[in-house]
């Protein structure tokens, strides 16, 4: 009896002291036109004057199949676009997503229309939080999950990547070589700023993000804090020749002056996650990078919408697919953004009681609340800045008109900026109709596991919110389908 | 959302902080803060390039960024 036991502590302490291995290869060289980027993936000519940005938001199981159900809604949807009948899916450019919306989103990015027929088994109709426990709990687990740069997340990566994503990586999307593309989103720990898994973000790291398990990414995103442990990558910044794009240097410049906090930011971001120090002991006057770790917990932590990145797109001309260079160019007319938020409601059960609520359900709910007051923050940003677009365009035009209607000799003939029609949608719970049902929907907890009638549900619910929306109508009859 | 219009004789396109961003004598919409103006091959245009900080600009008074010919 005691043989086996000693040979267990044994192995246990073999695996504590076993070597890190990066999910990450390092970048040979820094190339800007090579690997997972925008500018890169084919599109037919003049496929931008539409231009349909999705994203989809964090929320386990509930979130997949919400966003699932939109899929299907988008596939469903015929329009007449410059002279061709599409479906509108096939002109989703962009989708960037969080947490249980990554894993649609990089399924459709791997798998296109084969979605349709393999991600409910493979996922949606799953009960994936049960065979993570069971993973979890084999012993053969115990001995990689007492290595300390190894946790629960990195098990939950490999069971991904065996059941879900069978094996691929980055560099199968490369070689797909199609729109969308497709961000999922993480949070890194130490900034508490989102981490895009684009190659714009792992060129800081001098990382190919080809190498990496698209398992991995959605592990990432999907890291839900507490349950799931965060990420590890290796950061191998200063090895590949990477130099920062000149916007940053002027943004950084801008720091005193605070004419634009919000890019100044992304700016010392970027700095920092590429930033070297002096190497310990080297005679050469050798560097390493200043993080040589970066530890990546859910996207839902730096925001769980997965708008904060097309917005930046949207109000930017220094980000990797700014929307506003695209519009400064003519190559938009028609822009759309679909937000997918299968965000619920806090529970009530602490309000039934008069005791004083616990520690935990206390510093949960510290943690909670300013996510989803963010979180509705980032939504309303959307409406405002689809206004600002409006807005501005209409002055120029109410001006020209009014200077005309004072006569010839009046008349300002303002030029303005490119025109391009916004279409701001949004799929959320809140906009259902019956109090009965938003109560139902709002009240589905955040598991990998639900019950196939409650996707069900979900699948058909994304279906009619999207249909409902008042701004995709308008699309819709703007594009006449 | 700043609005800025980039002067020169003829249609040039406009590279904002190096990347291509619309052409020369349009209205553009550019980010507030500073950035650096060129005009795309050839370079027969004077300043190199132009750093401007943006602020306050609306769309009936967009901020004039001038390029002129060398030879001008």
């Amino acid at each position: 009896m005691k043989r086996p036991l000693a040979a267990l502590l044994l192995a246990l302490q073999l695996a504590a002291c076993a070597s890190f291995e990066p999910g990450n290869p390092p970048l040979a060289a820094y190339a800007p036109e090579a690997g997972y980027r925008f500018e890169p993936l084919a599109r037919s000519e003049d496929a931008d004057k539409l231009f349909v940005v999705v994203t989809f938001s964090g929320g386990g199981t509930r979130a997949a199949a919400l966003a699932y159900g939109v899929l299907e809604a988008l596939r469903d949807t015929a329009i007449q676009w410059r002279g061709r009948t599409a479906a509108l899916l096939d002109e989703v450019d962009v989708i960037s997503s969080i947490s249980g919306g990554s894993f649609a989103a990089a399924y459709y990015a791997l798998r296109g229309r084969g979605i349709f027929e393999e991600f409910p088994g493979r996922f949606l109709y799953r009960p994936i939080q049960g065979e993570l426990l069971k993973a979890a709990l084999s012993p053969a687990s115990w001995l990689k999950l007492a290595a300390p740069a190894y946790g629960r997340s990195d098990l939950a990566a490999e069971f991904y990547d065996r059941e879900v994503f069978a094996g691929a990586t980055y560099a199968d999307l490369i070689a797909r070589n199609r729109r969308p593309f497709v961000i999922l989103n993480a949070t890194d720990m130490t900034t508490g700023t989102q981490f895009p898994f684009i190659q714009d973000q792992f060129d800081l790291m001098c990382s190919d993000l080809a190498g990496v398990p698209l398992a991995r990414a959605a592990a990432s995103s999907s890291a839900f804090p507490g349950a799931l442990t965060p990420l590890t990558f290796r950061n191998y910044a200063g090895s590949c020749g990477y130099r920062h794009p000149a916007w940053v240097r002027n943004a950084a410049e801008d720091h005193a002056s605070r004419v634009n906090p919000r890019r100044t930011a992304r700016a010392e971001n970027r700095l920092s996650l590429a930033a070297e120090v002096p190497a310990d002991g080297s005679p050469a006057g050798g560097a390493r990078p200043a993080r040589p770790y970066v530890h990546l917990t859910d996207g839902g932590v730096a925001d769980n919408i997965g708008l904060r990145g097309p917005l930046d797109a949207l109000t930017s001309v220094n980000h990797p697919w700014s929307l506003v260079r695209m519009m400064n160019d003519g190559l938009i007319d028609k822009l759309v953004v679909i937000a997918v938020n299968a965000a619920t409601d806090p529970k009530m059960e602490r309000d039934q009681s008069a005791s004083v609520p616990g520690l935990v359900d206390t510093v949960i709910t510290a943690a909670d609340v300013p996510l989803g007051n963010y979180s509705f923050d980032t939504v309303e940003l959307l409406a405002r800045t689809a206004g600002d677009f409006y807005r501005d365009a209409r002055l120029v035009e109410q001006c020209n008109r009014l200077s005309a209607a004072k006569g010839a000799q009046c008349a300002l003939n303002l030029p303005s900026a490119h025109k391009v029609d916004f279409y701001p949608v949004q799929v959320a719970f809140e906009y259902l109709a019956s109090g009965e049902e938003r109560a139902w929907f709002k009240g589905l907890p955040t598991t990998f596991e639900l019950p196939r009638e409650t996707v069900d549900r979900l699948r058909a619910a994304g279906r009619r919110l999207l249909f409902e929306d008042p701004q995709f109508r308008k699309l819709l009859n703007d594009l006449k389908g | 959302m700043e609005y800025v219009i980039v002067t020169f004789p003829t249609d040039r396109l406009v590279y904002i902080d190096d990347e291509k961003s619309g052409s020369t004598n349009e209205v553009l919409r550019v980010d507030a803060g500073t950035h650096t103006f060129s005009l795309g091959p050839v370079a027969n245009y004077r300043p190199a390039s132009r750093n401007v900080t943006l602020e306050d600009t609306t769309p009936l008074e967009p901020r004039v960024v001038a390029f002129y010919r060398k030879d001008e």
